[in-house]
């Protein structure tokens, strides 16, 4: 049975992360599940909005949920932010009714026609694959036999946990499950579970730039010839900025990043071209599928 | 059951891990297994420990790399989360070391005096009638006040890791939200202004000091909640809160965040420039074009209503 949701594909799948999204619908394509986006979503606030107004970014996350609402559908998303920040104002509102009916106030007030309800729940495409195994089953036609794959998972798909609780987020290992399903080795490095910097890039540049290069260099050492990762920001740091990590840390390193659905959809079957891998800027040529 | 406990002991300068093999039964903690080691098996073994009783916050160490309180721990809970009977027992990251999982306070109590960390009573208090405090206004900051000081937060903190000297310890920025939140004190924006020069906008935003808070007081959210109120009392004029003011400020514009010139509102058009080869190489990979026009969302009249009217409904609650 098709699986069906209603897809937050988050900002940078609409810009510069957009091979995420190209790869995500072929993906989803092969994969038998059919993804709807939600029309006129808005930015979930980037890890940074609560930290400017709380309430503007709970009321605005809670219009982009009731859309999804409206449409019979679960949510989707391929970001870790974007996961967070949606299933944190899901879980506040969904727990404080006092705080559902400001919000739904709110709306209602600037004239969105639909209230938060908390009827669909939301989910990420990794933890898809993770609940629905049988959905890769049949359909893998091109194992990844020769790759040794380094699982990198970010931090907001494992913390909190009590809002991310897919899991036991201090020993995840449900993408190494992942990996392995898909043929290629699921290979441990030391830095898998330090986090890339993204989100203050520019306030801690240098330290930013320091644990970029200290986890490409790791997954390198442990051998891996690619690092994956179900966050589209996690892509962006580790592979716009590899560069810089190899200076900041004085190493030769050079891994492709890729996105978990690129990974999924190789294994698949799908081409690079299919999936957009020309749009990294590291260490493109050194992927050898075939 | 069996399990072996590789414990990283550190005494007068030498490092080494020793295995202890410690009898397990149902219902025993970190803590019971590390004092039957000592009082069975090795009484050199140096753990510090208290009140038993998750509130002292004194046994806080690293179990395969996670920090825990020792006392409250299962080592069932354990066995079964990395499905192993091989445990490594650390102390707490990102403190000096005294002595095998002993550590050093004494550096943290001296950043923490870096935020002022007492409440400066309003000139209306005085030692006759004290200070006054309405329930509403207690409840704005008592669950900061449930730190139990045990380190757990700081022990994986990402930033910390890379470089502590410009940046602070989670329970620290604790402690300053708990201040700053407390209706007797008469100077928050003294609190505010340390800790922003103390690093406020150079936290990762990792969860870690969140997912490790053993009082699950929620570390990460304090910060958010400081960085909010730098902007209410201007005191917001660095490089990250014109960063995070970009992103909302995008949501209001357009509906989503116009990524080509986040860069440039973040830092202006000066450092902005000086990323010129970033920007090349990202336009050479496709990844951005600077004569894409933004697209605004068909909503926008409402969302910029939302964004409004929440601003409005939260003044009115403050």
């Amino acid at each position: 049975m098709t699986m069906k949701f209603a897809l937050f594909p988050g900002c940078v799948l609409d810009g510069a992360a957009a091979e995420a999204y190209t790869s995500l619908k072929k993906t989803c394509e092969k994969l038998d599940i059919e993804i709807t986006e939600i029309p006129n979503w808005t930015c979930c606030g980037a890890s940074h909005a609560q930290g400017i107004n709380d309430l503007a970014a709970l009321a605005v996350n809670a219009r982009n949920i009731s859309i999804a609402e409206n449409m019979g559908l679960d949510i989707m998303t391929v970001c870790n932010t974007c996961t967070l920040q949606l299933r944190t104002a899901k879980k506040r509102l969904d727990e404080n009714k006092a705080l559902r009916e400001k919000v739904n106030g709110i709306l209602k007030e600037s004239g969105h026609p639909y209230e938060y309800k908390g009827t669909s729940k939301i989910t990420h495409f990794l933890w898809v694959l993770d609940d629905h195994p049988e959905l890769l089953d049949g359909k893998i036609v091109r194992p990844l036999s020769s790759l040794k794959v380094a699982g990198y998972y970010g931090c907001h798909i494992l913390r909190p946990q009590d809002v991310m609780n897919h899991g036991d987020g201090k020993h995840p290992e449900y993408l190494e499950r992942l990996i392995r399903k898909l043929g290629a080795e699921a290979v441990w490095f030391s830095a898998s579970r330090k986090c890339c910097g993204f989100h203050a890039q520019l306030a801690a540049e240098h330290d930013v730039l320091t644990v970029t290069g200290q986890i490409v260099d790791s997954a390198d050492k442990a051998g891996a010839n690619a690092i994956v990762t179900p966050c589209p920001l996690c892509q962006m740091q580790l592979d716009m900025y590899e560069p810089e990590g190899r200076s900041a840390v004085k190493s030769q390193a050079e891994v492709p990043i890729l996105h978990l659905q690129q990974l999924v959809g190789f294994a698949l079957g799908l081409s690079r071209e299919e999936v957009g891998f020309n749009r990294h800027v590291s260490a493109q040529e050194k992927l050898k599928l075939d | 059951m069996d399990v072996k406990l590789r414990i990283h002991r550190f005494v007068e300068g030498k490092k080494w891990v020793q295995e202890y093999t410690v009898g397990v039964t149902t219902g025993m903690t970190v803590l019971e297994a590390l004092t039957a080691v000592k009082e069975k098996q090795d009484p050199t073994l140096s753990f510090t420990c208290s009140c038993r009783s998750s509130i002292c916050g004194a046994c806080a160490v690293r179990v395969n790399g996670n920090a825990e309180l020792a006392c409250e721990m299962l080592i069932e809970n354990l066995v079964k989360r990395y499905d192993t009977d091989v445990l490594t027992i650390q102390p707490l990251g990102n403190f000096k070391v005294i002595r095998d999982l002993i550590v050093d306070w004494d550096p943290k109590y001296a950043r923490l005096k870096k935020i002022k960390p007492t409440v400066n009573p309003k000139p209306d208090f005085n030692a006759e009638d004290g200070c006054r405090q309405s329930p509403a206004d207690f409840d704005k900051y008592k669950l900061y006040a449930g730190c139990i000081l045990c380190g757990s937060c700081v022990s994986e903190c990402n930033k910390n890791t890379l470089n502590q000297k410009d940046f602070l310890d989670p329970f620290i920025f604790v402690k300053a939200e708990k201040l700053v939140a407390d209706s007797r004190d008469r100077s928050p924006e003294e609190h505010l202004k340390a800790v922003v020069d103390a690093g406020l906008w150079r936290c990762f935003n990792c969860q870690e000091c969140t997912a490790k808070c053993p009082k699950g007081l929620d570390p990460a959210g304090a910060i958010e909640k400081l960085k909010a109120a730098t902007f209410r009392y201007n005191l917001a004029d660095n490089v990250g809160a014109r960063h995070a003011k970009a992103i909302y400020d995008d949501i209001s514009e357009s509906g989503t965040l116009d990524e080509t010139r986040l860069n440039i509102k973040s830092e202006g058009f000066l450092m902005a420039g000086l990323r010129a080869p970033m920007a090349l190489r990202l336009m050479h990979a496709g990844k951005m074009n600077p004569l894409d026009s933004h697209p605004v969302n068909p909503e926008i009249d409402t969302i910029r209503k939302i964004v409004k009217n929440a601003e409005s409904a939260a003044k009115e609650g403050e």
